[in-house]
């Protein structure tokens, strides 16, 4: 398990897409390092994606996975009518592909995520890029670094990590 | 009863009819169809947005000589920009050949803008360069004659670095339309003594639903703990657990909420601005909050106490300000009767230092954001209010009358504190809601789409 390979990679990033659509938050989250990175970054203009999330503006970024659970818990609580229904997602992800040197461990993917709220019967897809950063953690590889560049950003009325 | 019908025009008596203002009375009611007729929709954007002051962006947005950025007034796409000649000017984004939009950027910087359909050129202040094979085209005098630019909006207006553009020159200056709100301007400009710029990234998103939900929702503060419980609760295990990148902000549930006398309220001003405010929970907690001591030297304290508020600014009809658990510019771009484009930026001092900036930065993603925790929330509600429109058969909505039971008068000490004149103040405790603040937004709605129909229309 502790070699990292295109296996390897293919399995943790097609588990994410299934755990985000079968809605087993907690698997989703072990996927993930404590102190992983999650970024969206937003764009500066047509062509270029904010590069800094220190100095510009990102739509999600969180160092470590605690944010990623108050998303979690935020989704559970009942509390927020933009998650009340969920909506019912089919994440699909392919051409990934690796990149594994001393030390390093990265995949490189395309997204598109169908997503159908319930309440409205409305259908949209986001879609995009993501790169990803894998670190062995107690013998296991888990998430280190997501970045996902949200190729249409023009959002409509909601959107959240288990959309994208 | 068949008023809707789209090919009969509105008469002055309908669209008053729409507006049952009778607050003397304590009656303050909206008809719902306000929200879903495609002519009063129409209307807005004739008379409203293309007839009068709309805000299109920030000076320093144009730093250099040929600088563009596109905005949108109503429906007619216009491209600011700082020409050769370094001055600020507005025109309408569509060659007057054609009619297609010219520049196709959302911003950046050219000389020349050439259209994309028939190569006729223009300069960086819209005047028209080169019409391409003029001489072989065998052009009649008549042609010679006209202008050939792109025009330019009827006035450009900058105060203190906030743009506005109107495309009739049948309005009053600027700082006249401002009027008393241009105070509340001032508090978000003289944040820096070099004043204030967006921060990289723009966020767009969508809602179904009519565009003046987002214009209400900004200054209701009777949403606040109905529709972001999660945030809020959020807030609350975050300061338990102390997870050390947890986002701190105004809204802080360990410092002193409640504390003090004033805890807010609400103001209106002539020509459909409005501000709601609340004393902040945590101001420490401010990236604003380094300057504490600067602000109190070169602003004074009370400039410096209504900086460190949390400030829900409208100016009328399409930007806000909103600067509570960070600052936020939203632009209104109204798309159709049930469909509303949201252009939002963070919005902060420039020099402020770089971990205040990344407090900021952090705080506006997690409140302000669609991708965020809080605005998904709003905006999911504005669609589920266009879809209970449907109900005309209840057509009076009840939600203009917080407030009509007290008597606040015009101003109050805090608008004093920083020489301000309302026309209209409510003051209390969180649990107000004030929804008087709304009629400001009717009354001016009222008037200016009223004063452009006629008293009747006859068959």
């Amino acid at each position: 398990m502790s070699v990292f390979s295109q296996s390897v990679a293919e399995r943790i990033i097609h588990s994410e897409g299934m755990f985000l659509d079968q809605r087993r938050w907690e698997d989703w989250l072990s996927l993930y390092a404590e102190d992983a990175v999650y970024w969206v970054p937003a764009w500066k203009d047509e062509n270029e994606p904010t590069s800094d999330p220190d100095r510009e503006l990102s739509l999600i970024y969180y160092a470590g996975r605690a944010g990623l659970a108050d998303r979690v818990w935020r989704l559970n609580s009942g509390l927020s009518v933009a998650s009340t229904p969920l909506r019912r997602t089919t994440h699909m992800t392919s051409g990934i592909l690796v990149e594994a040197s001393d030390g390093e461990a990265k995949a490189f993917a395309a997204f598109t995520v169908h997503c159908f709220d319930p309440k409205r019967r409305t259908a949209h897809t986001f879609f995009g890029r993501y790169d990803y950063q894998f670190g062995l953690r107690d013998g296991d590889w888990k998430i280190t670094r997501k970045v996902t560049i949200l190729a249409n950003d023009q959002i409509p009325s909601v959107a959240d990590f288990y959309l994208l | 009863m068949n008023s809707k019908a789209p090919f009969q025009a509105l008469t002055r008596a309908e669209l008053s009819g729409l507006v049952d203002d009778r607050a003397s009375e304590g009656v303050f009611r909206i008809n719902r169809r306000v929200f879903t007729d495609e002519r009063i929709f129409d209307l807005e954007m004739k008379h409203l947005f293309e007839s009068g002051w709309v805000f299109l962006g920030l000076t320093s947005q144009l730093p250099n000589r040929h600088d563009f950025f596109a905005a949108r007034i109503g429906r007619v796409p216009v491209l600011v920009t700082r020409g050769a000649d370094d001055e600020l000017h507005a025109f309408v984004n569509s060659c007057p050949h054609k009619g297609a939009r010219v520049c196709q950027l959302q911003k950046g910087n050219t000389r020349v803008h050439v259209c994309p359909y028939h190569s006729w050129s223009f300069d960086s202040s819209g005047r028209n360069m080169a019409i391409k094979d003029r001489s072989g085209g065998h052009y009649a005098a008549a042609f010679d004659r006209d202008s050939h630019d792109l025009p330019t909006v009827a006035r450009l207006g900058n105060y203190r670095g906030f743009l506005f553009a109107s495309l009739s020159p049948d309005v009053p200056e600027i700082e006249d339309y401002l009027g008393e709100a241009a105070r509340l301007l001032d508090i978000i400009v003289d944040q820096s003594p070099q004043g204030i710029e967006l921060v990289p990234g723009t966020v767009t998103f969508t809602f179904d639903a009519n565009w003046k939900l987002q214009l209400e929702n900004c200054s209701d503060q009777y949403h606040f703990t109905s529709v972001h419980p999660s945030y809020l609760t959020l807030l609350d295990r975050r300061a338990e657990e102390q997870w050390s990148e947890a986002t701190r902000n105004v809204f802080d549930p360990n410092s002193d909420r409640d504390a003090g006398e004033a805890l807010g309220g609400s103001y209106t001003f002539r020509n459909g601005h409005v501000l709601n405010w609340r004393r902040a929970g945590a101001p420490d907690a401010l990236p604003l909050f380094e300057k504490n001591d600067e602000l109190t030297e070169r602003v004074g304290a009370a400039k410096r106490d209504w900086m460190l508020r949390s400030r829900n600014l409208t100016i009328f009809p399409n930007v806000q300000f909103a600067d509570n658990a960070s600052s936020q510019l939203r632009i209104i771009q109204p798309i159709s009767v049930n469909r509303t484009e949201m252009r939002t930026f963070c919005i902060a001092p420039i020099g402020e230092s770089a971990e205040a900036r990344r407090v900021r930065i952090r705080q506006y993603e997690d409140f302000f954001n669609p991708s965020g925790l809080a605005t998904p929330d709003d905006a999911v509600v504005y669609e589920a209010c266009q879809e209970g429109f449907g109900a005309e058969r209840m057509p009076w909505l009840q939600g203009y009358s917080r407030g009509l039971g007290s008597e606040y008068g015009k101003s109050n000490i805090h608008a004093e504190e920083i020489g301000m004149t309302p026309t209209h103040s409510a003051l209390g405790d969180p649990t107000l809601g004030d929804e008087t603040i709304f009629h400001a937004y009717y009354r001016t709605w009222l008037e200016r789409l009223s004063n452009a129909l006629p008293e009747a229309v006859s068959s």
